[in-house]
């Protein structure tokens, strides 16, 4: 008897155990209205959540939960289990035409929405769909060749005369041959290992002049690649003057984010970099010093558009339409209190670090302070600045395509005939 | 009989309760959207049937995955399976140290993979430049920025990683073997060549049947390690299975063909092991 009392107990707990697994997490308690944020943006994690509790202290009947999965693919993939596993958040991030579609039959309509009026040219462009409006830019961020303004000096070349792609391969020979007093290991460091580098922002010079905008590289069912060849100038003049691991080309392969930020340019052991005004952070964490003594060059695509950098909007804010009123109410509020109030637009600036994608952000205090976001703004004012387009390349093309055959022609097992062959033939599959 | 039956479903039940709704279900579910054309988000999805299975075999990245995983699961196999019974056959040798060696050695198995690959990539890219420009030694420059060095880093890493847990398996063998037996043999006059070949090897073929068999199926489905290390580049080249499914799925949003490459790959692991366990069962010596 006594052992049937414990099989029959066993069974029960077993059951017990398995069931509270399944069972959902609700909070049941508060009559508030919950606000799930499902965000990527790992550097402005904290000053996010300053901003959501002083967004809660005002408005106290709303709870706003934040939750950070870093960049890139992560991101995607995180957010896809979030909503199959039925915890849809209220406010996520998407990244341009493509996310748009995957994603359309959950976005809300924002067009509505009193700081639509504030954005600037362009930056809506991806995603917007039949008039309407699906998305709010988190900020602008743009890149070029950042430079260290003291050894420029010490090998005696003006930054400011560098306009064309001539001009920049004469700075770069200069400094070549002035390596051993300047104390540089090379001019450039090129991290072929990071395809974002080389397949997303050094390939969009050129297809951003192909395609003019984001949208048509979306639309593109072919690629013409037109600029190729001005192409192969820019990824050879780095790749050929830049820090190798072992002496050999193919080494590049090996150098990452950190070794070409971290290690070599913030401890001066290059003088050029391909990189945007988020590594402001990573060289100020290792040298305030040089970080406030750096600058940007263009990014020259030779004959066709040599004295610009590319600027553009990495993700974009979107409410999930299958939330209820209430909850969508509280999240457009936020995100619009967020961006264009006073108390909003100060974090913006100070807290978040951001260059806003929202006009009205005038006033003294609301000036970027780093020295690569001043230059980022200075050629924005200036008109000098080129699209992002790579958010229009087909799912992963850029990366996985051609970052991947980068890395071998950069290894000298492709030529660069074939890599354009192959590119032409990998998007027009994908575009199928 | 009835009470027995009651106790059996006590214990069986939540078991099998909970194998179905992990395991079951979802493979049932996988097979399902392997021949549907879902890309992971929206939620019409259509019946297309082997369309995905005929992609999968015109998609050479995935070819070219699955011989560079055969090859890291052979050399695996085998410098995990030697380095582990080298170790066990030293730490049972009765030196005064070997409790401290037994713990070291099982240490990096409690690393997690995704952390011991970081730390091996500063060991190859870092250390490893560090020694050869001290040295002079040129081979140990630009580690893994190349197929082979990459290929070999994985295999060093996995053996670091693995060795020290078959280590544990082949002690608890070695010392079920009866100390009567290797009397006998010191007796006989045999030497410790002709101990080894003729009475440890075979009284210790079980646990080679389980080893092997951990081994195959932990180098092939190696994910973790094969992320953080080489990131599957460059170019591609040492991208393992399970990466390859991985990106199929969340990078390229091909739900439906990363399925199919999944079911393709269960299929083929559980091929390989099944019948390496049967073959490696026939030969075991009973006691």
């Amino acid at each position: 008897m006594k052992k049937k009392v414990f099989s029959v107990f066993a069974c029960v707990l077993a059951l017990m155990l398995s069931l509270t697994a399944c069972g959902s997490s609700k909070d049941t308690a508060s009559d508030k209205v919950n606000v799930d944020v499902f965000q990527f943006k790992v550097e402005t994690k904290d000053a996010l959540e300053k901003a959501a509790n002083m967004y809660m202290e005002k408005n106290p009947n709303v709870k706003i939960n934040i939750q950070t999965v870093g960049g890139g693919d992560d991101y995607g993939a995180a957010l896809k289990s979030k909503f199959a596993s039925g915890e849809e958040p209220a406010i996520f991030n998407i990244g341009g035409p493509q996310d748009m579609i995957d994603w359309s039959e959950k976005l809300e309509d924002l067009s509505t929405e009193t700081w639509v009026s504030q954005a600037y040219d362009g930056t809506l462009a991806p995603v917007t769909k039949d008039e309407k409006i699906y998305g709010m830019p988190f900020n602008q961020e743009g890149y070029g060749f950042i430079y260290n303004k003291e050894l420029f000096k010490k090998a005696g070349i003006d930054p400011e005369s560098i306009k064309t792609f001539a001009d920049l391969e004469k700075a770069v020979k200069s400094l070549d041959s002035k390596k051993e007093e300047l104390g540089l290991k090379s001019v450039f460091a090129f991290p072929a290992k990071e395809t974002w580098v080389t397949g997303l922002h050094l390939s969009n010079v050129a297809f951003s002049n192909e395609f003019g905008n984001v949208t048509n590289a979306f639309n593109a069912k072919e690629l013409e690649f037109k600029y190729a060849d001005s192409l192969k100038k820019l990824l050879d003049l780095q790749a050929d003057y830049a820090y190798m691991p072992d002496g050999k080309k193919a080494s590049l392969n090996s150098v990452d984010y950190s070794t070409q930020v971290e290690e070599l340019f913030s401890l001066g052991q290059v003088a050029i970099i391909q990189q945007g005004n988020w590594a402001y952070g990573s060289v100020a964490g290792i040298d305030e010093e040089l970080a406030a003594n750096i600058g940007m060059l263009p990014m020259p695509l030779e004959g066709v558009k040599e004295d610009s950098i590319p600027v553009g909007v990495p993700m974009y804010w979107s409410i999930n339409n299958a939330k209820s009123e209430e909850i969508k109410t509280a999240s457009k509020d936020f995100l619009n209190w967020l961006y264009t109030s006073d108390e909003g637009k100060d974090l913006v600036i100070n807290e978040f670090k951001f260059i806003p994608a929202l006009k009205g952000y005038d006033a003294d205090n609301l000036q970027p302070k780093d020295t690569l976001a001043k230059e980022i703004i200075r050629y924005s004012n200036e008109g000098k600045t080129m699209p992002w387009v790579f958010m229009g390349y087909p799912s992963a093309w850029g990366m996985d395509n051609l970052g991947a055959d980068i890395q071998q022609y950069v290894a000298g097992d492709m030529t660069w005939e074939q890599l354009v062959e192959d590119a032409k033939a990998t998007w027009a599959k994908a575009r199928k | 009989m009835k009470k027995n039956r009651l106790e059996f479903w006590g214990f069986v039940g939540p078991a099998v309760f909970a194998f179905t709704l992990i395991v079951v279900i979802p493979l049932l579910f996988g097979i399902y959207y392997s021949f549907t054309d879902w890309n992971g988000i929206s939620s019409n999805i259509k019946f297309i049937g082997f369309e995905n299975y005929m992609e999968v075999f015109k998609d050479e990245g995935f070819l070219k995955s699955f011989i560079f995983t055969t090859k890291f699961t052979i050399a695996s196999v085998i410098t995990i399976n030697i380095i582990g019974f080298s170790l066990a056959l030293l730490v049972t040798r009765g030196l005064k140290m070997s409790n401290v060696l037994r713990t070291i050695f099982f240490m990096p198995n409690l690393i997690g993979g995704l952390i011991l690959g970081f730390i091996w990539q500063f060991i190859f890219t870092k250390a490893f430049a560090a020694l050869g420009e001290a040295t002079g030694h040129s081979w140990l420059l630009g580690w893994l920025s190349n197929t082979e060095t990459g290929f070999w880093g994985l295999v060093i890493l996995m053996s670091w990683q693995m060795s020290g847990y078959l280590m544990i398996i082949y002690i608890a063998a070695l010392q079920n073997i009866p100390q009567e037996l290797i009397e006998a043999s010191r007796i006989d006059g045999a030497n410790a060549w002709q101990r080894v070949k003729h009475i440890v090897f075979p009284l210790v073929r079980p646990a080679f049947t389980v080893s092997l068999f951990l081994t195959l199926s932990n180098s092939f489905k190696l994910y973790d390690q094969n992320l953080s290390l080489t990131g599957g580049g460059p170019a591609n080249s040492t991208q393992m299975l399970a990466m390859n499914i991985y990106n199929t799925a969340f990078k390229f949003n091909n739900m439906g063909v990363a399925q199919a490459k999944a079911v393709i790959f269960f299929l083929v692991i559980g091929g390989i092991t099944l019948s390496q366990v049967y073959i490696s069962k026939k030969g075991e010596v009973e006691m």
